[in-house]
């Protein structure tokens, strides 16, 4: 895209932006009918709820169906606090945010670990046993009789004769939760958010601390779901279990994130903005003749969407947008026009150089694999292996098709425990250390098998999750990814989107991205494979000159030729067990590995 | 008589590119060989003639028919039967179903008696556990049944995704013997394999695919000696 | 003391039995296609209504109108698998879930709309009558509810073992690319699994309207139900399904005279949590996609 016709987009949005916003604030003095009030105020209403869920069903990628449970916590909580003690809701307000996000923390460490459809099954049925229990404790909640507010006038009560007060109320919260949600998606857990929900293994890989992270995700939305249920309180002075507790209002929040657009900043926003005046209208038009219309047409918003528009109608409108940008500006929106290539400097440094004894024989030993172990079931995937890696060495890993290469990459980078052996790196004993990210932390970095680069997230990004392994700060995350998106020649496509890119700039960048983590030891798993020769050597040469800053590589290959002249040390394994060690030239020439490659009775000449 | 002929067939995963233009054929009656080292797109070969990925150019003739488009139960109908790497049997179920369900296509169905009685001749063991469940049984008795279970399915054209995978030596004689017999009795065999010796001992012709591209090709007796099979191989 | 013990236990067993089939359904499709059907209460329901109507306007038996029910909801079944369920078997688990959500609604609230929210009763001539055997009461409609159920798992069951679509149906949810070597068209046999098991929580439905009631959110009470059946006697295995619809009906037949009936729901939502906390696999489940 030409850059001045970005710029001039970009513009136009944020004026556009500041418009809106001004709009929606002097909106409530326009509108005089309390009709029209109160679809004002159940639009900002749901506005919070949608983008509050969004937190953790979008940015996180958690199918939470429970939320209601948070909803009704908050509720009960600083209505029984004002009722009974006479306590402000502001406060009771925080109270009840504060009491829903203990609960959470009890749902979510055990929950997290399943699947997401099961996910999703015991998040509704977290939030129905709370429903249960709010009517079984009646002597404190007065069960499914509800508790009524008295009406009393004035701020410290937060209560109002007038509609208006409220809605500029929930108008800023919905403020707050969009900025906030921005906030997030531009700063380091909302890459990090991102990554996870893109590909787990990836992101664990690269130092994202994803239980954590998931954690985080899932407070922040249950504040926010909580204070709503207080507001709602305060707006309708009356609460019982079955409004505050029930599952179509897990439903709902969901719904309108999904219609407007999952995982965005605004599309939460616009689902509820579309979906309310509907079924507020359809209510009105139908009248209780036809109750459950609107239902029905949810139903078939929502199936629709999420078979053929499962990006959300944002997704549809920023599309129509940059065609009318387009048309606007007279030329193509995508320009063959490439960004200049920086030419790099070849002493450049991208990474703290490490500094390697000018003695080869000097070296100390960086890693180290004692008697390695793993079986699974009755089989014996690694056998008692053991080799030692110097620093600055390439050692490969070589074998036929299931010895036992990847196993051992498992094996060394916290995807799997041995069942016995050790693992040393600098003389520290990292066996145990469990998940992956941890062992981001210790500087050992690793690619994979089958390329996980972040698909929905550009170039740009995806290094930048690297990154922010090292640097917190978002700018200078940026300025670093930068220069590592030089350093591979991935600048011609540094904005485009990872599933957008060719297999040979997808595995480009996957050395990018976790060398911006700033390993001291790289496990490279078959990084050449599916390239054709032109490609296989861009890729040696980058290989090379991450050996010549002084990181040490562990290097699984098929590719005969290309591991025999890169590595300077070669380990081969066979069943599980080493079978051969030493150089490349004696180990192609050593009878046990021609054996295990073309079989026993082979014969050279 | 031209079994089956393969031309400038590509296959892409995405915007992978796994295979190359590639392009053999096989006449009735002969064992063929494809050998290559790991990702060099065997499997991606075989898969494609099963129907389990479509060529995006290139085409498939089996017997006078175009194949390329044809999904994967058709091609099955028609008598190309594959033999998957790593078997992939239904562990849950015993000897018996799983050859049972070898013999799903119509075709075979008809003569299932028969050719269970081929089939427990050809693998006594088989017979004497019909009973007992796939997933229990040792790595050398699966490749049996698995084995048995393609032949089910009545097959012109069998094809083996590296059965000598995971195997013992021993077993893995026994497993290229049955093929040399199965391939006496008519069946024209296509086999992907890693372990040379054992497969070009018993092709009558092979080729070697690296990175997607066909580099070599002749009688199996002529590639064994050739030193540039072991340089592929070794990279030295 | 001893007889009541018994009458709990011929009662819970009959109720078991019915739950079991309620249940199957599930299993089944969440076996094969690997989804879980949120929408399948709302199936229930719909031929719970089918079934009322067919009494209503043209006098059938429900008994008999199972036999009609049966055929309709499998093609129904069918239909919806081809529409809505096959577009999303490669795509993301919110997609798969949001859009059996989007059907149960949809379902439930055309319900309401036409029909709505009065409870539908089927009254026969044989509604109330009991058999007594020795001293111990057995309600005439649970007695045949159990018999058809017990009837159509047993044909379930023989139909997946001995006929080649049923074994096809099996090898698929066992080993997804194998079947399709074996010339298995995968995306044939999809549809008739998701048939069936659409077919036979019709057929429940029908079976299940002279012992109750229908209502347009009754499916809500037979979904929780069937998901701690399914839970519990292992998400994946038919016969763990069985054992499971027994224990519940078990459970609630003592449960509800010892304790309380209306802790119904509360038990089965914990022994719900507990089961996805500490054995996600259930009794017979089999460790794949937990």
């Amino acid at each position: 895209m030409k850059v001045t016709e970005k710029k001039t987009k970009n513009r136009l949005l944020n004026v556009g932006k500041y418009f809106l916003v001004l709009f929606l604030i002097v909106l409530p003095l326009i509108v005089k009918n309390p009709f029209y009030q109160d679809l004002l105020f159940m639009m900002f209403f749901y506005s919070v709820l949608a983008g509050a869920w969004n937190f953790i069903g979008g940015f996180a990628g958690q199918t939470s169906l429970g939320h209601t449970a948070f909803f009704g916590i908050g509720a009960y909580t600083s209505t029984l606090l004002y009722l009974n003690l006479g306590i402000s809701p502001w406060i009771g307000m925080l109270a009840g945010a504060a009491l829903a996000m203990l609960v959470s923390i009890a749902i979510a460490v055990p929950c997290f670990r399943l699947k997401s459809h099961f996910f999703a099954l015991s998040t509704i049925a977290f939030a129905e046993v709370l429903r249960y229990l709010s009517t079984y404790f009646r002597g404190i909640t007065k069960g499914s009789v509800g508790l009524l507010i008295p009406f009393n006038n004035g701020w410290p009560t937060f209560m109002f004769r007038n509609k208006i007060p409220y809605i500029y109320l929930t108008l800023t919260l919905m403020l707050i939760v969009v900025f906030v949600s921005y906030l997030i998606k531009i700063s380091k857990p909302g890459y990090y958010l991102r990554a996870l929900r893109e590909n787990q293994d990836a992101a664990e890989s690269l130092g994202v601390n994803t239980s954590l992270y998931k954690l985080i995700a899932l407070l922040i939305s249950v504040f926010f779901v909580a204070l709503a249920g207080t507001f709602y309180a305060q707006y309708l002075l009356y609460i019982d279990p079955e409004t505050v507790f029930t599952f179509s209002i897990s439903i709902s929040m969901a719904l309108f994130s999904i219609i407007g657009g999952i995982g965005t900043v605004t599309g939460p926003i616009l689902g509820a903005f579309i979906l309310t005046p509907l079924d507020v209208m359809l209510r009105a038009w139908f009248g209780n003749q036809y109750f459950g219309i609107n239902y029905i047409i949810y139903g078939i918003v929502l199936v629709v969407v999420v078979i053929y528009l499962p990006s959300g109608i944002i997704s549809w409108i920023e599309k129509k947008y940059n065609l009318i940008i387009e048309k606007l500006l007279g030329g193509k929106l995508f320009s063959e026009k490439v960004v200049k290539e920086l030419v790099f400097n070849q002493n450049e440094v991208m990474f703290p150089k490490i500094k390697l004894e000018e003695d080869i024989n000097k070296r100390p030993i960086l890693f180290e694999v004692k008697e390695l172990t793993k079986r699974f079931g009755g089989l014996v995937a690694v056998n008692n292996v053991d080799f030692k890696i110097k620093q600055g060495d390439i050692l490969g890993l070589i074998g036929p098709n299931g010895a036992g290469k990847t196993t051992i990459f498992n094996l060394v980078s916290g995807f799997l425990v041995p069942d016995s052996g050790k693992v040393l790196f600098k003389g520290k004993d990292i066996t145990n250390i469990k998940p992956p990210h941890k062992i981001c932390a210790t500087k050992i970095g690793r690619t994979f098998q089958v390329v996980k680069p972040f698909q929905k997230m550009t170039v740009l990004e995806n290094v930048m999750v690297g990154t922010f392994a090292v640097i917190m700060d978002r700018k200078r995350a940026e300025k670093k990814a930068r220069q590592l998106v030089n350093f591979f020649g991935l600048n011609k496509c540094i904005d485009y989107l990872a599933e957008n890119l060719t297999i040979a700039d997808r595995k480009k960048l996957e050395l990018c991205r976790v060398l911006a983590t700033e390993p001291e030891l790289l496990l490279l798993d078959e990084v050449m494979s599916g390239l054709n020769p032109k490609e296989t050597e861009e890729i040696i040469n980058l290989v090379r000159k991450i050996s010549e800053q002084g990181i040490t590589l562990l290097v699984i290959e098929h590719i005969m030729q290309v591991i025999m002249t890169l590595s300077n040390h070669i380990v081969v394994l066979n069943y599980g067990k080493k079978i051969a060690e030493g150089i490349p030239k004696e180990i192609s020439k050593n009878r046990k590995v021609i054996d295990a490659y073309l079989g026993e009775e082979y014969v050279i000449n | 008589m031209l079994l089956i002929n393969i031309e400038k067939i590509s296959t892409f995963y995405g915007d992978l590119q796994a295979l190359y233009e590639i392009s053999f054929c096989i006449e009735e009656g002969e064992i063929v060989s494809i050998i290559g080292n790991n990702g060099a797109g065997k499997s991606t070969a075989l898969n494609t003639i099963s129907g389990v990925f479509h060529p995006k150019s290139g085409t498939i003739n089996f017997m006078g028919n175009q194949i390329e488009k044809l999904f994967s139960h058709q091609i099955v109908e028609l008598g190309i039967v594959q033999i998957p790497e790593a078997r992939h049997l239904f562990p849950r179920m015993s000897i018996l179903e799983n050859l049972q369900l070898g013999a799903f296509v119509s075709r075979a169905r008809m003569e299932k008696e028969k050719t269970i009685r081929y089939v427990f001749d050809l693998f006594p063991p088989l017979e004497e556990r019909k009973y007992q469940l796939a997933g229990t049984l040792s790595g050398g008795e699966q490749q049996m049944l698995a084995i048995a279970r393609g032949l089910m399915a009545r097959p012109k054209l069998l094809m083996l995704d590296e059965p000598s995978l995971g195997l013992a030596p021993k077993i893995v004689k026994q497993v290229f013997e049955v093929v040399k017999q199965v391939n006496r009795e008519g069946i024209t065999v296509l086999l992907v394999e890693q372990n040379v010796y054992y497969s070009l001992n018993i092709s009558d012709r092979a080729y070697v695919l690296e990175n997607g591209k066909i580099v070599m090709q002749g009688s199996g007796k002529n590639l064994l000696k050739d030193e540039n099979v072991r340089r592929t191989y070794l990279g030295i | 003391m001893f007889i009541i013990i018994i009458q709990l236990l011929i009662n819970g067993l009959l109720v078991g039995g019915l739950y079991a089939l309620v249940s199957i359904g599930l299993c089944l499709i969440f076996g094969v296609l690997e989804i879980i059907n949120f929408a399948h209460g709302e199936f229930l329901m719909l031929s719970m209504y089918m079934t009322y109507w067919l009494f209503n306007i043209l006098g059938i038996d429900p008994y008999f109108s199972a036999l009609i029910v049966f055929p309709v909801f499998f093609i129904f079944g069918t239909i919806i698998q081809r529409t809505i369920i096959q577009p999303l078997l490669n795509a993301p688990s919110l997609n798969q879930i949001f859009a059996t959500v989007g059907l149960s609604m949809i379902f439930q609230n055309i319900a309401l709309l036409l029909w709505k929210a009065d409870f539908r009763i089927v009254k026969t001539s044989y509604s109330s009558k009991v058999i007594i055997i020795g001293d111990y009461r057995i309600g005439f409609t649970r007695l045949v509810a159990f018999l058809i159920a017990s009837g159509g798992i047993l044909i379930l069951f023989l139909f997946l073992e001995n006929t080649y679509t049923g074994k096809a149906i099996r090898a698929l949810a066992q080993e997804r690319r194998a079947s399709q070597l074996m010339g298995i068209n995968i995306f044939k046999t999809y549809q008739i699994a998701f048939g069936i098991g659409i077919a036979i929580t019709g057929l429940a439905g029908a079976i299940l309207m002279p012992l109750f009631y229908a209502f347009p959110t009754v499916g809500n009470l037979f979904s929780l139900i069937a998901f701690v059946v399914v839970i519990l006697g292992g998400y994946n295995n038919l016969v763990g399904a069985l054992f499971g619809g027994l224990i519940i009906g078990l459970i609630e037949s003592f449960g509800g005279f010892f304790i309380s009936p209306h802790l119904k729901e509360a038990i089965y939502f914990i022994i719900f949590i507990l089961i996805l906390l500490f054995k996600p696999t259930g009794l017979l489940g089999h460790k794949e996609n937990i």
